[in-house]
Parts: C-alpha cells; sequence; structure tokens
C-alpha cells in the first residue's frame, strides 16, 4: 500500500515565555491510504504542532514530511487541495453565516458553489446553515469546521479532536460519516484522546508522547503487542481449581488462582493449557485471552495513568527512548 | 484571482463596512447640507436689502466720525481728519454668502478625504485584524499556503475596494457642491486648467485615503489583532501628538508643527503649508508683521508618508512570511 501521509525525525522546539518548548522531538508517523488512522496522545503531547507543521502554518527545525508523495513544506501548494483538514477547534468569523463562511472558502480555493450545501447537508447543518456562527453551540461549530474541511472532496481529510464539543449522537454521526468517507477511499486522520472512539473506528493508530512515537500500526497489532498475554482459565467443577493450578505449575506456567479462575501469563498457546487439563479429566469451562484495549495500551505506554493520592501535571508522561523498532506498522 | 474574489466579498459583506460606509456618506451629507443652505444666490432683492445695509452701516460709520471729529482735529494740530469712505463699505460684504465653486472646491476637499480616510483606516484595520483574531486567517492558509500572495492579495482588494469606495463618495461630494454653487453661488470660471487642478487635487486625496488604508491594515497585521486595539493606537497616536505639541512648545523648539502629522495632510493637499515662528526674528511694517517662515511642501510631507508606509508594509509582509501561526 502507499503512503498517504509519511513524517520522519520532526522536530520543533518553540520559543516560549518561560525558555524554549520542545513540542516534537524526532516524531516519526505514516498513513497508508484509504485508512482511518488515529493519532492518540494525552494533552501536550503534540498532535496539534505536528498536525500545523504538515500544513505549513509552523516552521520545523527539521524533519521530512510527504503528503500523497509531495514533500513538505516545499510542495505545499500543490498538494494542498487534496488535504482538507481542521486544526483545533477552528474559529470562524462569528458575523458570517455558516454558508456565507464556506461559500467564501469555496472562492478562494476555486471551488464550485454547489459543493457548500454537499457540504452542510453532509454535517446536517443545512437547516441552520443562515445563521450567523456566533449563535452557533460548540458542536455545531465543530461540525462546520469539518464541512469546511469536505469541501475540497479531499484525499486527505486531516481532523483535529474533531469530537470535542460533541454529544453522544453527534459522536456516533460523526464516526459513521468517517466510515462512510473512509469505504468511497478516502484516507483519514483523527487525532484524539478519547480512545473508545478511536478503537471503534480506526485502521491503525500511532501514540505520540511528549513529542516521540511510542507505538503505531494496525489496531490490533498494537493492542496484542501490549496486550499482557493474560489468559483466564474456568472450569466446570470449580472445586477442581486447585488440582488443575497444581497440574499446570508442574506443567511450569505461571499462574495467579483467584476464587472461581486462573489468571496464567505468558501463555502462548491456549490450546496447550486445555490438553494438559483435559489429560486429567479436568474440563474447561471459559478460556479467554484477557485484551488490553487502546485505553489500558494507551495509559501504559504514555504513563498517564491515574496514581490514587497523586496529581498528574501535564507534561508529567513517558518519553521514550528514542529507538527504531518504536512501534509496529512503520 | 479566485481569492481576490472571495476577499471582495468578505470586504463588502463585513457589518463594519455596511456601517462604516453609510455612516461617512451620512456625514458628508450632513456637511453638504449645511454648506448648501448657509449659502444663497445673490438675487436683485438680496442686492437691494444689502445696498440699504450697507448705506445703513456707512452712515453710522459717519455719525460716529461726525461726534469725534473736532477731538480729533485737535489732537491732530488742527489737519483736517479723514472720515470713513463710502468705497469702505461695498455692497458684497452685505449680501448673504454666496456659494463659489472654484473656489470651494479645492479647500473642501480635505473634509471628504479626511472622513473617508479615517473610515479607510479602521476598514484596513479590521479587514485584517477581524481576520487574525478570529482564527479565520490560519483557517485560509490551510487552503492557501502562499503567505505572501495571500496578505498581498487581502491588501490588493482592500486598496480596490477603498478607492471604489472612495471615487463613490468623491462622486457624490463632488455633485453636492456643484449643486450647491449652481443654486446658492456660482460655477463660474471652470477652465479645463481648473478642472485639471481639481482632478490633481482629488488624486492627492484618494492617496492620502489609500494611505490611511494601508497604515490600518499594516499595523494590524503586524499586532495580529483587532480594529478596537487599533482604535485605541488610533486615540495613542491623537493623544501622542497633542502631547508632542506640548513637549515641543515647552523645549522652545522652532517650528513645532513640522513635527506634527496634521500639518503634513496640510501640506499634501493644499501643496505646501506655511509654518511661522513668532517667537522669531518678527519685523513690522504698516502692512502688518512678518514672521521666519517654514514651508512644508507636498512632496516633502508625500515622501515621509511614503517611507512610514514602507516601513510598516516590509514589517507586515516579513513577519508573515516567519511566524508561526498558532
Ligand atoms: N504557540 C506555542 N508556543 C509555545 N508552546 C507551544 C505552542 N503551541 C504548543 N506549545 C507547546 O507544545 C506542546 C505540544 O502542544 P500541542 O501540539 O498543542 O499538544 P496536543 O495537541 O497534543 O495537546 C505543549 O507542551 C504546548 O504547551
Ligand atoms: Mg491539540
Amino acid at each position: 500500500m502507499t503512503a498517504v501521509l509519511e513524517i520522519q525525525g520532526l522536530r520543533k522546539t518553540y520559543r516560549a515565555r518561560g525558555g524554549p518548548r520542545r513540542a516534537l522531538d524526532g516524531f516519526e508517523m505514516y498513513v497508508e491510504a484509504g485508512q482511518v488512522h488515529g493519532f492518540l496522545g494525552p494533552n501536550g503531547s503534540g498532535k496539534t504542532t505536528t498536525l500545523r507543521t504538515l500544513l505549513g502554518l509552523i516552521k520545523p527545525d527539521s524533519g521530512e514530511m510527504r503528503i500523497l508523495g509531495h514533500e513538505l513544506p516545499r510542495l505545499l501548494p500543490e498538494v494542498v487541495g487534496q488535504v482538507g483538514a481542521i486544526v483545533e477547534s477552528p474559529q470562524f468569523f462569528g458575523h458570517f453565516t455558516a454558508r456565507d463562511t464556506l461559500s467564501l472558502l469555496a472562492d478562494a480555493g476555486n471551488l464550485p458553489q454547489s459543493r457548500v450545501d454537499w457540504a452542510l447537508e453532509l454535517v446536517g447543518l443545512r437547516e441552520r446553515a443562515k445563521e450567523r456562527v456566533k449563535t452557533y453551540s460548540l458542536g455545531m461549530k465543530q461540525r462546520l469546521a469539518v464541512a469546511s474541511a469536505l469541501l475540497k472532496q479531499p484525499k486527505l481529510l486531516i481532523l483535529d479532536e474533531p469530537a470535542n464539543g460533541l454529544d453522544p449522537g453527534g459522536i456516533r454521526e460523526m464516526r459513521d460519516m468517517m466510515a462512510t468517507l473512509s469505504a468511497g477511499g478516502m484516507t483519514v486522520v483523527l487525532s484524539s484522546h478519547i480512545l473508545g472512539e478511536i478503537q471503534l473506528i480506526c485502521d491503525s493508530v500511532t501514540i505520540i508522547s511528549l513529542g516521540r512515537r511510542v507505538a503505531a500500526g494496525p489496531v490490533a497489532e498494537v493492542l496484542q503487542a501490549h496486550s499482557s498475554g493474560q489468559l483466564r482459565v474456568a472450569l466446570e467443577t470449580p472445586a477442581d481449581l486447585s488440582a488443575a493450578a497444581q497440574v499446570l505449575v508442574a506443567g511450569g506456567f505461571d499462574l495467579k488462582a483467584n476464587e472461581d479462575h486462573l489468571l496464567m501469563s505468558g501463555v502462548d498457546k491456549p490450546a496447550l493449557v486445555a490438553r494438559l487439563l483435559a489429560e486429567r479429566q479436568l474440563y474447561v469451562s471459559e478460556l479467554t485471552p484477557v485484551t488490553a484495549d487502546l485505553e489500558d495500551v494507551f495509559l501504559e505506554l504514555t504513563g498517564t495513568a491515574p496514581v490514587p493520592g497523586q496529581v498528574r501535571s501535564v507534561d508529567q508522561s513517558v518519553r521514550p527512548e528514542l529507538t527504531p523498532q518504536n512501534g509496529v506498522g512503520a | 484571482m479566485s481569492l481576490v474574489r472571495a476577499e471582495r466579498r468578505r470586504f463588502f459583506k463585513r457589518r463594519l463596512t455596511r456601517w462604516l460606509v453609510p455612516i461617512g456618506i451620512l456625514l458628508l451629507t450632513g456637511i453638504a447640507t449645511a454648506l448648501f443652505f448657509v449659502h444663497s444666490k445673490p438675487t436683485a432683492e438680496a442686492r437691494a436689502a444689502a445696498e440699504v445695509r450697507a448705506e445703513q452701516a456707512y452712515q453710522q460709520e459717519l455719525g460716529y466720525f461726525e461726534q469725534y471729529k473736532a477731538e480729533c482735529e485737535k489732537h491732530n494740530n488742527g489737519q483736517p481728519c479723514q472720515g470713513p469712505g463710502r468705497e469702505n463699505f461695498p455692497v458684497e460684504n452685505f449680501m448673504p454668502p454666496s456659494f463659489d465653486f472654484k473656489g470651494m472646491f479645492q479647500p473642501l476637499l480635505l473634509i471628504w478625504a479626511s472622513i473617508i480616510g479615517m473610515i479607510a483606516f479602521v476598514l484596513g484595520a479590521t479587514f485584517i485584524g477581524a481576520e487574525w483574531a478570529s482564527g479565520s486567517m490560519m483557517n485560509l492558509l490551510t487552503w492557501r499556503p502562499k503567505r505572501m500572495s495571500v496578505l498581498g492579495t487581502k491588501l490588493t482588494v482592500l486598496l480596490g475596494s477603498v478607492t471604489a469606495i472612495a471615487l463613490t463618495t468623491l462622486a457624490l461630494w463632488t455633485a453636492a457642491l456643484w449643486a450647491t454653487g449652481v443654486y446658492r453661488g456660482t460655477t463660474d470660471g471652470l477652465t479645463s486648467g481648473v478642472w485639471q487642478s481639481f482632478g490633481l487635487s482629488a488624486l492627492r486625496g484618494l492617496a492620502l485615503i489609500l494611505a490611511f488604508a494601508v497604515l490600518g491594515f499594516g499595523l494590524a497585521s503586524i499586532g495580529r489583532h483587532t480594529g478596537l486595539a487599533l482604535g485605541v493606537a488610533l486615540g495613542v497616536v491623537i493623544v501622542g501628538q497633542i502631547g508632542l505639541r506640548i513637549v515641543l512648545e515647552l523645549a522652545g523648539v522652532k517650528f513645532a508643527d513640522q513635527y506634527l502629522v496634521p500639518m503634513h495632510i496640510f501640506a499634501w493637499m493644499d501643496k505646501e503649508a506655511v509654518l511661522q515662528d513668532w517667537s522669531g526674528a518678527v519685523s513690522c511694517d504698516q502692512n502688518g508683521c512678518n514672521a521666519p517662515e517654514m514651508v512644508l511642501t507636498w512632496q516633502g510631507s508625500g515622501s515621509i508618508a511614503l517611507g512610514v508606509i514602507a516601513v510598516v508594509l516590509v514589517l507586515a509582509f516579513w513577519q508573515m512570511r516567519r511566524r508561526d501561526i498558532s
């Protein structure tokens, strides 16, 4: 598959009031065509900085970027017509209506005005399109932003925290819309810190922490690579649980006995467990790998899992060592 | 070209444009109406009435003279004292004012240029300032990443639109003054040379208006802020000018007015402005007194303005080129 988006060794240090602030530190990212790609990271990890840099709004200190094979930022003007983007809840001029706003953008991008109604329809704003943006709710503004990004009918759609401010229904609609768009061949990059959403709609993810990539690849692979490899075992007769434990320990397995099940770790082949027990007439009623979800992986990798009795500061996350084997799908 | 269309639409869609331009026209209309009604045509009745009043005034003056004649001659060692002459009471002085289009057009251009210039400044500042402040500039740059050309296009559209507004209002203003001349005075003496000179003055007025627009635009782009901030900045400039004047005067600086913006605007519009230094070597004769003079020419004032505008624009474009937009 071809990479629609490639980033290598991206570095950016802001000159901020409190001294220089390193926002991106050798970040990399690859997105393949036709995928919905989740771009995950805690607050302040550098997601917005990455997307702004891609769009030419910020000059990086160093690094290579390509969109659809075009080197950035040099060739951005050539490719920008195929990239629809919203960066961090974009603001619009409050006194214009949604339709005016989009219509002006369509003019600026030399697009037919017919796209305006199409985009408004797509995000469910058609009926309120004649109202001033100032009077919109956060979620409606967010929809308008998505509409403005869709106006170009882009090959690559970049959305920075699109679920911000949306109600649950809105989030679901957004999810469905993205599925439709991606089915139509559009590549979608979606930054978020709302992980349940990402897991449901993304084909692949990149996880960033303090400006560096900590994991990347198809969702299933990331989950597997970082899942605990634990196995939950229950028996038809709970009374046999201790006998089973003895058998398995003798077989060289690590396990923890619980009241109604055994929790084994480091199991490669669950079938082996079932056979070992069956040979002793111990019959398994449940044999399930304990899966991590994206949230667990995220919290583990970024080191932002809450610790009771501690308040975490925003910049307190894990900065991984820069090694080539970070991530999977590169 | 598509960006030009979008920006032009945006310019005329803005609330401020839709308010300020009519307000400007209203102001000009008010002034033109006042000018119309304080002037009147020299009719035969008016002339007759004026002649009566001239005669009355002469007689009154003569009466005073007769009263003090004896005393005057005593002081004058018996020489006869001169009474008031009838020719000093011309009937014109007693006529209601009549509007002379040829004489008035040029000085009154300053009214049009300063009102529209002020509006151009605010429109220029908010046109870009509101874009920056609202984040729509960032949005636009994700559509048109060539920053220099975006800023350049915006500036061009601003200048084009302001020119349209200026020329429209100039046409209205000229028409109003013309009508005042026709109905309340005279439009005589308009040779092609006079019209040519009017045209050049109007061009200088237009240039003044555009200069204000560019300054507002440039400053707001540098400050990345709304027109409101620039309104404040404008206030600071005015206060600064008054303060500067006081300081310069206290310091005894000669020709202090040459450091003040309004003097240069006068010089620009009237081709020159003459400053007098009454603290200097003043010489008097029977015709009055003369103080040392300093002449500000329109070329000089224009060059200064051009320099300031160039600096502001270079800064604005340079900053646009290199800054991070976040
Ligand atoms: N304009 C800026 N000036 C200085 N520091 C900034 C600026 N923008 C972002 N940062 C800093 O860079 C880091 C990354 O920010 P950002 O990319 O916005 O994170 P995210 O979008 O992942 O929440 C943060 O520490 C933030 O404080
Ligand atoms: Mg962000």
